[in-house]
């Protein structure tokens, strides 16, 4: 009796050693390239460093962060990156819910519907900035479609000169590249929801319109708030857009979101610290979004009665 | 008028899944649903085309769509390069290895630790699964600076090596395969351990083959996401023969006389994979999206 109780401990102290075995080299991976960047960045925000200089770093204290906060081009990255991400997020969420609906309505041509607002998932974002680059070229099918829409022949849109008008074309290049992956989302959402509720509404009296609002959203609500979440943390970190089409001679200004400018400080400024401090402040706000992404998740278990 | 016919009338006209809804409704939703399959289509549809025209035809007012040229130099244009050293074909290669490698390193890692945190008790275990989920949070645009700098002091930079490392595994992947992992049954395992299979050889006959469909979902997530990492390669390369294909296309829009057809040549190839990889798994695909859903649960 006693032997086999201490056999079966035994062993046990065994499998545990084991699941320490496969944990282990995975473990030992996210400390060394996920979290001692993170310490790293927030020692680093503290100094004065420049990229490829043999002096050494010099504590600033907290210099890094009051620069930035009265640095023009720090504020501009902010106010580029709020535009960007209000925009887009709005008519991800708005337009992938109400294609959603629309789809699920047209069962018989849901499935390829759903493939071809898929399909742009296949490209990956840098061919999909350089397409559409082609299409904002002054003589490009941008303006020929706009012109041919509104009958203004011979207009020049310049979609990648004017400020307005570029960031209107990096939000419509992601909002092309991520509207299918939403809109699955949401068919998905929306399949979960027992059809008997429909029926019950309509039995009830209700429309399909009034079914949808009705019924369909409420339930829907959670789903609704996931996908946001999801979606500003996804524009948070947009980058390729933005850095294709500063690079075919788009200005920098009003497209020089947070990922860019991390980028241009580290990289083309040479100053670490300060970039450093930069992506702790990005990482401040990705942590409040993800944090609301955790709690809004803990409260959606939706009861279908 | 009876009231069963009344209901019955109602129902005729409604429902979301209904069909006979009215007419004008019913206009708006198809001009809508063409409507943005159009504008999803058109550039999909403008970079076959255009990859096979010459740069005069790609940029021609209007835009000839079917220009009946068939222009297959632009693909030999793209990969040969303007100065004729190749550097597409090489930057094809550096993709397909570093994508190849941190897929299959991921697949591995991934489940090894997944099914750890699954099927194994040990102190600690919850400690370690928020402090890996944990990373999920963790932006890669805010670490790649310090990650950057450490890679740079490990002689990394401008490798192969650079550029795989830091991708080796990933939080999502260790969640994923743990959640598939939980339902596994328990039986199968101590039938193996009664037949004598050791621990590592139970992980690569019973866990691994077993696995599958969340294998592939997530070998397909994170093939695409390398194939599509630009910000990192700009990062840690510096030589033209370590670049990778989406720094290599950005070239090509950064270039002041660019070959529009070649440029577009490039993109196709540079999509070729990914929609093989669509075509034949579209369901991991689509699953992938699904379970980025799921994630909440």
């Amino acid at each position: 009796m006693r032997a086999k109780g201490k056999r079966a401990s035994g062993m046990e102290r065994r499998r545990a050693r084991w699941g320490w075995a496969f944990v282990l080299p995975s473990l030992a991976f996210f400390g060394l390239f996920s979290f001692y960047p993170i310490f790293n960045a927030f020692y680093t925000s503290l100094f004065k460093q420049k990229l490829l200089s043999l002096a050494p770093p010099e504590y600033i204290g907290l210099g890094n962060y009051t620069y930035l906060l009265h640095s023009p081009t720090f504020w501009n990255s902010v106010r580029a990156t709020a535009i960007f991400t209000a925009c887009t997020f709005v008519l991800l969420v708005g337009v992938s819910l109400l294609l959603a609906a629309f789809i699920v309505s047209r069962k018989r041509v849901q499935k390829t519907l759903q493939m071809v607002f898929f399909s742009p998932a296949v490209v990956s974002s840098v061919v999909a900035a350089a397409v559409w680059l082609l299409i904002f070229d002054p003589r490009g099918l941008g303006n020929q479609v706009v012109n041919g829409i509104m009958q203004t022949p011979g207009v020049d849109h310049k979609w990648l000169a004017s400020a307005t008008m570029l960031q209107l074309s990096t939000v419509l290049v992601y909002f092309w590249k991520y509207v299918g992956y939403f809109t699955i989302i949401f068919i998905a959402g929306l399949a979960s929801i027992p059809a008997t509720l429909h029926e019950a509404a309509r039995i009830d009296g209700a429309g399909s319109w009034q079914s949808f609002w009705k019924v369909s959203f409420p339930l829907l609500k959670p789903t609704i708030v996931l996908v946001s979440v999801m979606a500003m943390i996804q524009c948070l970190r947009t980058f390729s857009t933005q850095y294709v089409f500063y690079q075919a001679g788009a200005p920098r200004g009003p497209i020089d979101v947070i990922a860019f400018g991390i980028y241009n400080t580290a990289i083309r400024d040479h100053q670490i610290g300060r970039a450093s401090a930069m992506s702790v402040i990005l990482f401040c706000i990705m942590l409040f979004l993800s944090w609301m992404q955790f709690r809004v998740s803990r409260s959606d278990d939706v009861s279908y009665l | 008028m009876s009231r069963t016919s009344r209901i019955g009338r109602r129902e005729a006209r409604t429902g979301l899944q209904g069909g006979g809804r009215a007419a004008p409704v019913r206009i708006v939703i198809w001009v809508v649903l063409i409507g943005m399959a159009l504008y999803i289509l058109a550039p999909l549809a403008f970079m076959v085309t255009a990859s096979f025209m010459p740069a005069r035809d790609v940029m021609r007012m209007p835009y000839p769509w079917i220009s009946g040229s068939f222009y297959w130099q632009n693909f030999w244009q793209a990969i040969r390069g303007n100065d004729g050293h190749f550097m597409y074909a090489r930057a094809i290669l550096n993709s397909v290895i570093v994508a190849t490698a941190i897929t299959a390193s991921t697949a591995l890692l991934a489940t090894l630790t997944g099914y750890g945190l699954a099927k194994f008790r040990f102190k600690g275990r919850r400690a370690v699964l928020l402090l890996i989920l944990g990373t999920m949070m963790v932006p890669f645009q805010a670490i790649m600076i310090p990650l950057y700098m450490t890679v740079t002091k490990m002689g990394l930079q401008d490798s192969y090596a650079g550029l795989i490392v830091p991708f080796l595994i990933n939080a999502f992947g260790v969640f994923l395969m743990r959640q598939y992992l939980l339902t596994f049954p328990d039986e199968m395992l101590d039938a193996a351990r009664i037949d004598g299979a050791g621990e590592l050889q139970i992980f690569f006959r019973v866990i691994i083959p077993n696995s599958w469909p969340a294998i592939a979902t997530l070998s397909i997530l994170t093939f695409r996401s390398q194939w599509d990492n630009l910000i990192w390669p700009l990062l840690v390369v510096q030589s033209e023969e370590m670049k990778t294909i989406p720094v290599h296309i950005t070239r090509f829009a950064a270039e002041k006389f660019t070959d529009e057809g070649a440029m577009m040549a490039a993109a196709v190839i540079a999509s070729l994979p990914m929609v093989i990889l669509f075509f034949a798994l579209a369901k991991y695909f689509v699953g992938g999206a699904k379970l980025f859903a799921a994630r909440k649960g």
